[in-house]
């Protein structure tokens, strides 16, 4: 399988704190990448460096094999790279169909032909299809701020998912969902997985979760990877042990 | 057409039928207010898509009012006919608009309305001291009003009826563009720019065309105020019109469509209204303003649509039906 994501030797600074210690790892077609680490180990530094949110000190990015180091964030999307945010980030006055609109219309065509196109860009089926698929039928024209938490974070990770991408990387899905909402969302994730053979990194705490979800888990403890491998070696390892209860 | 549509297009109608009629009930005067209006309106709904839609603070709305008033003056003057000035007035402003944009790249919020207004300042001290090109501060006198296809806009009513024409077909276009995805980035842009730029938004490009776009219209609305006054001089195109501006967006209900219509109406009519107050009228126009924003900070609008929502739920509520049932 060829890798999606390759990271090589990435390194942030924050004046004297090194918050990513010279990481490197690849993201292979269609598996779902779990990265655990206590607070404070760089987890969404690393995301943001890859994604084009912070420029890297040093190190390389590449998608597909191309080089995307330092790209800005709406072109790495353009290639085919979405994501979500640890903290909730919806559009709250827009209705929950817009929303997913809006993730979706900047692959339509060019900006002019926007301007002169359909005012749902041609999305309006495929935002049905998304609200149908994340369950959310019941609230398409409701503003999106006005949804509970748990349902706004399904629509955050929904719209990670309309423009059909490859590389999806979603930061702390789980954060603040209940365990019935949690199941639901971890089950559409794995639809949609199987559904598009759609390639995933999750950045997560709960663990549950990872260990349910993903195929294979890095570790991240201080800015440096302490351990990889399958979910069930990770949870035996040591290390990772020793990272998350402390000596 | 869902309900919001509907709504819209009835209250354009009836905006459209008013605004016809009015003048005919009108004196001199009351159409030269009108007219104000309209012209105001034009560059408050530029103001609204910069401000209102795409969140970009500008205190630079009057300036590029100013420059358009100019560039149409100047122009028409050394013999350029009036469209031509016009789409010059509008393209200039598109221009300098989008370079205005480039500090929104880098500030927001107050920071940003320093930098527009510092331009603002910038501009009134280009026409007040480039005497070589604006004349100074004896302004620009005798502006003809345009003359189209042998119809001559001389009388009030006829320009009234021009900037109403105006009006009508500029708001049109911004309706449509604020229905197609390009309104949609704007919300976006104003909303939450950084997932707005991870879904793929160039906000770079979006927030420079919403300035330019924005200015644009200003300077329109400039195009058509040199000929309705007919005299223009660089005081009118200040701070206090850009202030003005802004007000009228705030008032009648930024990120409103119909918003700066609204507003413009109060800015124009109130002080007329309340002038019977003599020299109280700018008093009782600022405490008014300042009750409205505390109680209402969504502008008139914003009131309006929350006294729809309540009335619809009272009319919804069990309770609303029962008391509706036991009447005789």
């Amino acid at each position: 399988m060829s890798a999606v994501l390759e990271v090589s030797n990435l390194r942030k600074s924050f004046g004297g704190i090194t918050a990513v210690h010279d990481v490197s790892f690849d993201v292979r077609e269609g598996e779902i990448l779990g990265i655990i680490g206590p607070n404070g180990s760089g987890k969404s530094t690393l995301f943001n460096c890859v994604l084009g949110q912070l420029q890297p000190n040093a190190g390389e990015v590449r998608v597909d094999g191309r080089p995307t180091t330092g790209m800005r964030p709406c072109d790495l999307n353009g290639l085919g790279v979405s994501r979500t945010f640890q903290l909730l980030q919806v559009f709250p006055q827009l209705s929950v169909r817009d929303n997913l609109i809006l993730a979706g219309q900047e692959h339509r065509g060019s900006m002019l032909s926007r301007l002169f196109g359909r005012s749902d860009a041609g999305l309006g089926d495929a935002a049905e299809r998304m609200i149908s698929f994340f369950q959310l039928s019941h609230l398409a024209d409701e503003q999106a701020g006005a949804l509970s938490y748990g349902q706004q974070k399904l629509l955050d990770a929904a719209m990670a998912f309309m423009a059909g991408p490859r590389l999806v990387l979603l930061d702390e899905p789980a954060g603040g969902v209940n365990l019935t909402m949690l199941a639901h969302l971890r089950e559409r994730l794995r639809a949609y997985h199987a559904e598009r053979n759609a390639t995933f990194v999750v950045i997560e705490h709960q663990m549950e979760f990872v260990m349910a979800l993903c195929t294979r888990v890095l570790v991240l403890a201080e800015g440096r990877i302490i351990a990889q491998g399958a979910p069930q070696d990770i949870r035996r390892n040591p290390i990772v042990i020793e990272a998350y209860l402390g000596h | 057409m869902n309900r919001f549509g509907v709504v819209a297009l009835g209250a354009a109608l009836i905006l459209a039928i008013v605004a016809t009629v009015a003048p005919f009930f009108l004196r001199r005067y009351g159409i030269y207010l009108i007219s104000m209006w309209a012209v105001l309106t034009i560059a408050a709904i530029g103001l609204n898509l910069t401000l209102g839609y795409a969140g970009q603070v500008s205190l630079a709305q009057g300036a590029f009012v100013g420059i358009g008033a100019y560039t149409v003056a100047l122009l028409t003057q050394s013999g350029w006919p009036y469209p031509a000035a016009f789409v010059c007035a509008g393209a200039l402003c598109f221009a300098i608009g989008w370079v205005l944009g480039y500090p929104a790249l880098r500030v927001a919020h107050h920071y940003l309305a320093f930098v527009t207004l510092a331009f603002t300042t910038l501009v009134f001290l280009v026409l007040r001291n480039e005497e070589w090109l604006t004349n100074g501060i004896y302004g620009i006198n005798g502006i003809e009003r345009p003359m189209f296809f042998g119809w001559s806009t001389g009388s009030a009513l006829d320009f009234y009826f021009f900037c109403l024409g105006m009006l009508a077909v500029l708001s049109a276009a911004t309706w449509w563009m604020l229905r197609s995805p390009w309104g949609r980035a704007f919300l976006a842009l104003r909303e939450n720019p950084i997932r707005a730029l991870s879904l793929g938004l160039d906000t770079r490009r979006y927030t420079l065309m919403a300035f330019a776009i924005g200015s644009s219209l200003g300077g329109m609305a400039g195009a058509l105020y040199a000929p309705l006054v007919q005299f223009i001089e660089p005081g009118s195109f200040g701070l206090g019109m850009s202030f003005n501006l802004l007000l009228m967006v705030i008032v009648g209900g930024s990120g409103y469509f119909f918003g700066p219509f609204v507003g413009a109406l109060v800015a124009v009519l109130l002080p007329e209204w309340t002038r019977f107050t003599e020299g109280y009228y700018l008093l009782i126009y600022a405490a008014l303003v300042m009750v409205m924003m505390a109680f209402s900070p969504s502008g008139l609008l914003g009131l309006v649509e929350r006294v729809s929502k309540v009335m619809t739920r009272r009319a919804a509520s069990p309770l609303a039906l029962r008391a509706k049932g036991t009447e005789p």
